[in-house]
């Protein structure tokens, strides 16, 4: 078929009319653990294999303002990311990689300022050209508080960093994106497609709102900030139904950037997205499942051209046991060069122009978002819907809705609730058990570079920098070059933050617990409040637990879940909350006394924190009285040391049936020793 | 027992929360443990006489956040005059119960900020356990042993805005928590609630306007449901996010100690014992205790002055212990 001047409508032709066909997206890999040392080795030989951009992972203290040495950064050092401390961390980190070639994304959040601050502050001192940096800083901080937990301020002062990072980005590092507004934590807290398009969306306008209202940038230059907002999104298992969702992001926020703000130039009206796709619907149960599912999940994101992602990265097969190891993510890598360089996938204009099954179901996503915006927008914004815990109550009621549906069988997850069966899996017979292990040794190695780094500095300097900090945060001026000269001044992670903390305060999370439902009745549910009725008339009080999550990493849904269906069931929950030290769960456990301990753990730190738990619970005098049962990301190579510890039982992703976890806690409470009244 | 009972008067947690255990428990013989526990308590030189500190109002109203700073104030005022200890405070702090379980979350520990190992306060959670009136079934049980324990305890109720009134039987002062234009005022009127406060604190008071506005609109409340009082009745204004009114609060609540109680503890047992007669027998059990034994007040004192004496007797007269378990 030919279309206008002779051209074919399947082509794609370039300004020149040649036919062409597209570039591919960003290749990246979200990687980062140990030490700034092993890292690098790992950036360096990830770029060597055909990796276009750099995903940095930061280790949960870092992400949380804590230097290494602090007492809530220990268990954590490492873990999940790489620690920086310091200036000195970066230029390792770094080393051999040109930063104004790189294009460098940072999962980064309520310390995203510092971060940057380090990076311009390494250019500088390395001599390169900074305005020239390229890159994305996550800081997101809406999703923080909803979802994933790496806050550190109250909105409003964050909300104030963000804005000041788009205000010094704008004349400084034009190229660099200062935010990212997340969906991808939000699907990942069970949102479904319509609130991930309202929450994020509604998240953007809190931002550009902001910007506006605090007119420093006006006019035209206002317009070019429009045109940095970029987004972060998940893709998940129904392709279809996630490509549909992408085309309706790009739809509606070009009519928001339209209509709400009036910017009429197509570049800064482009939906300019990134793309991980979705890692909690992997499983641990038959894990090489994972390989197919994350295939799937890619093709959402890059079939339409019209909505097709500008990076992506792509979890491996065996997130769902632990860290991945290099060959896991060389794997994922793989695929999408496949995707990209074998398939003819870049060679077509928009495959999907025209389907009208397409369109309906853009339609009925556009209206179900536009309908959730507008709600938030009329409660006071995005903010507003945080302090009031709207959004939260939202997520977890969706993401119970989801765990019901899986519970009952009604949603389908191959090898975890349907056709579990199989043979076992020859990718787990190395003789690393499949997955990735962190030399211990790695994090003494940070905190030895933190203790030289102190020493060796200007202390003077240092702290006459912290003051410039601290004048700024309290005048409201930009923080931007004051975090610049504190990071040239060999400032660590821990007193930018410190500094920060004294003059905005913390924040403390509304919990998404209050006023949920489970939609769970059926004869075992009404079986377990029975036994726990006689329980109570037995011992004269019904079942106490105390629910909470140790350490810094902020994935509160799986408590939240729990405390849910313990209610549900008949237990008297006292939830204590997340990011807190195991000392801080016992002191709760012995002074209500408590019949149990649940405690929730997703970081990779569950046995530094089952021995700090354990202790001071025989400290207290309640050692023998209280059990503790663990639950989360916990390897079963690990549950021999965690019982040897003590814990009496453990769960995991492949324990989905919320029943028979309320039924296994039952069993540990009536087996605990009586205590004589 | 006793090893117990002097470990908590040195403030340990763990002896503490067990003993608080024993005031929840819902068991007939719980009745006589608790009657040796609190004669050991009333003649031991350690012990404290304390007051009770009712905390009420709507949810969202910012109690918990407060009463973590009061507390934290309060530990840090002078000795109480009648006795040498330094001040020491406990909070017990009640959420509802869900009507289908049975089961509660009870989340208010998450919103105070207290220092690890501070054995000069305490929290404990309770559920009300499906009872009206904004506190437990064991709410005055518990606050029985804690007046020997604590020099304050903060009673946080679970603040549905009405049917709040029973705090009024264990408090001896109660503070009842508004946020600005909540309009909080007008349903606190309806249910009856305002002529029972001591002090009206308007919280969240950050926002200048609306808490001026609100001030107004609450002194204009009272002169209609109080008159000639509203000019008596304080009003403070706090924010926790701010400091304000923070020490004038802890400050008056500090002095409730030189303030009678508004009932004493034997008004208080009076009080309990017919409400416990009337949830665990229903209006026979009230006939006969009024009729047979000419009222609470005959009873309690008929069984050596002792509460739980009292209950362990009047269980054992009518031979349906069994029935007293719900």
């Amino acid at each position: 078929m030919s279309g206008e001047n002779g051209k074919q409508t399947h082509r794609i032709y370039d300004k020149e009319g040649a036919a062409s066909s597209d570039r591919p997206w960003i290749f990246r890999t979200y990687a980062g653990h140990s030490n700034p040392r092993a890292s690098n080795e790992l950036y360096r030989s990830n770029l060597s294999k055909g990796q276009t951009g750099l995903s940095i992972a930061f280790d949960l203290a870092t992400q949380c303002g804590y230097s290494s040495d602090h007492s809530l950064a220990k268990p954590e050092v490492g873990k999940v990311g790489v620690p920086v401390n310091s200036l000195d961390d970066f230029h390792i980190l770094f080393d051999q990689i040109p930063l104004e070639q790189m294009n460098t994304s940072m999962t980064i959040n309520a310390t995203s300022m510092w971060l940057l601050a380090l990076y311009v502050a390494l250019a500088r001192e390395r001599g390169e050209d900074a305005t020239k940096l390229q890159g994305t800083t996550q800081n997101d901080i809406i999703k923080e508080y909803l979802a994933r937990g790496t806050y550190i301020f109250p909105p409003k002062a964050s909300m104030r960093m963000i804005a000041e990072m788009y205000e010094y980005c704008l004349d400084h590092i034009p190229s660099w994106n200062p935010s990212n507004i997340c969906s991808y934590h939000l699907q990942e807290a069970g949102a479904t497609p319509a609130q991930e398009l309202a929450y994020a969306l509604a998240n953007a306008i809190g931002i550009l709102d902001l910007i506006r209202e605090r007119g420093k940038i006006q006019g035209e230059e206002f317009h070019k900030i429009v045109g940095r907002i970029s987004f972060f999104v998940n893709a998940g298992i129904r392709f279809i139904e996630e490509m549909c969702k992408m085309r309706a992001f790009t739809e509606l926020w070009e009519e928001i950037t339209r209509d709400r703000y009036g910017v009429t130039n197509p570049k800064y009206r482009l939906f300019r997205y990134g793309v991980q796709v979705n890692s909690l619907g992997l499983t641990e149960a038959q894990p090489e499942n994972n390989a197919w599912r994350i295939l799937l999940e890619t093709l959402g994101v890059t079939m339409s051209r019209k909505a097709r992602c500008r990076a992506l990265q792509l979890p491996a097969w065996n997130e769902a046991l632990s860290l991945p190891r290099p060959w896991d993510q060389q794997w994922s890598l793989r695929l999408q060069q496949i995707l990209a360089y074998e398939t003819d996938l870049l060679e077509y204009p928009d495959l999907f122009d025209g389907s009208l099954v397409v369109e309906s179901k853009v339609d009925e996503l556009k209206k179900g978002a536009r309908e959730e915006i507008d709600k938030i927008l009329n409660m006071g914004g995005v903010q507003a819907a945080i302090e009031s815990g709207y959004m939260k109550s939202g997520l977890v009621k969706s993401m119970s809705e989801r765990m019901s549906r899986i519970n009952t069988g009604e949603q389908i997850v191959v090898g975890l609730n349907k056709w579990t069966e199989g043979l076992p899996s020859p990718l787990l017979k190395g003789e690393d058990g499949g997955v990735f292990k962190i030399d211990a040794a790695a994090a003494a190695e940070t905190i030895k570079a933190l203790e030289a780094t102190k020493k060796n500095r200007d202390q003077a300097r240092a702290t006459a920098a912290l003051n410039k900090l601290r004048e700024a945060a309290k005048n409201g001026e930009n923080m931007m070059e004051p975090s610049i000269e504190c990071a040239l001044a060999r400032v660590t992670t821990g007193e930018w933050a410190d500094v920060l903390r004294e003059v905005f305060g913390e924040y403390r999370p509304v919990t998404g617990i209050e006023g949920q439902r489970l939609g769970l009745e059926d004869d075992r549910v009404r079986a377990l409040r029975a036994r726990i009725d006689r329980f109570a008339d037995a011992s004269g009080h019904r079942p106490r637990m105390v629910v909470g999550k140790p350490g810094l990493d902020g994935h509160s849904n799986g408590a939240e879940v729990i405390a849910v269906a313990a209610r549900h069931t008949g237990f008297d929950v006292i939830y204590s909350g997340i990011r807190l030290t195991p000392e801080e769960i016992v002191q709760s456990a012995v002074e209500e006394n408590a019949d149990v301990i649940g405690v929730s753990i997703l970081s990779g730190s569950h046995l530094e924190l089952a021995s700090q738990l354990m202790d001071k619970l025989k400290a207290s005098g309640a050692g023998e009285h209280i059990p503790v049962i663990f639950g989360g990301i916990i390897p079963q190579y690990d549950f021999d040391a965690l019982r040897a510890k003590g814990i009496r039982a453990i769960f995991t992703p492949t324990d989905y049936s919320l029943i028979d976890i309320m039924e296994r806690i039952m069993d540990v409470v009536e087996k605990k020793e009586t205590v004589p009244a | 027992m006793q090893e117990l009972i002097a470990k908590a008067l040195t403030g340990d947690k763990w002896s503490i929360g067990r003993l608080i255990s024993v005031f929840e428990d819902r068991r007939p013989d719980a009745a006589n443990t608790r009657g040796e526990i609190l004669a050991t308590l009333a003649t031991h030189p350690a012990s404290r006489r304390g007051r009770f500190i009712g905390m009420t109002g709507t949810p969202g109203a910012g109690k918990s956040t407060l009463i973590g700073e009061i507390a934290n104030r309060l530990i840090r005022m002078p000795a109480p005059a009648d006795h040498g200890h330094v001040a020491n405070v406990a909070v017990l702090a009640i959420d509802p119960s869900s009507e289908v379980s049975g089961g509660s979350i009870l989340g208010d520990r998450t919103r105070v900020n207290f220092a690890l190992d501070e054995k000069r306060l305490f929290f404990r959670s309770q559920a009300s356990d499906r009872e009206l009136g904004g506190v437990s079934r064991s709410t005055f049980q518990v606050a029985r042993l804690l007046y020997y324990l604590f020099d304050f305890v903060l009673i946080e109720t679970v603040g549905i805005g009405q049917n709040e009134i029973e705090i009024q039987y264990v408090a001896d002062r109660i503070y009842l928590v508004l946020q600005p234009l909540g309009g909080d005022g007008i349903q606190f009127m309806k249910a009856g609630i305002m002529e029972i406060p001591d002090v009206f604190v308007l919280n969240k008071a950050d926002a200048a306007e609306a808490a001026r506005q609100s001030y107004y609109a609450l002194k204009a409340a009272l002169s209609f449901v109080r008159p000639g009082e509203e000019d008596r009745v304080s009003i403070i204004k706090t924010s926790a996010q701010t400091g304000l009114g923070l020490d004038e609060l802890s400050e008056n609540i500090y002095r409730a100690r030189e303030i009678q109680p508004r009932r004493s503890m034997a008004d208080k047992e009076r009080f309990y014992f017919e409400k416990w007669v009337r949830d665990e027998f229903g209006r026979a059990g009230l006939r006969e205790l009024n009729q047979t034994h000419g009222g609470a007040g005959a009873y309690i004192a008929a069984h050596a002055d002792s509460f739980d004496q009292s209950q362990a007797a009047f269980l054992d007269e009518y031979k349906i212990a069994g029935r007293a378990l719900r």
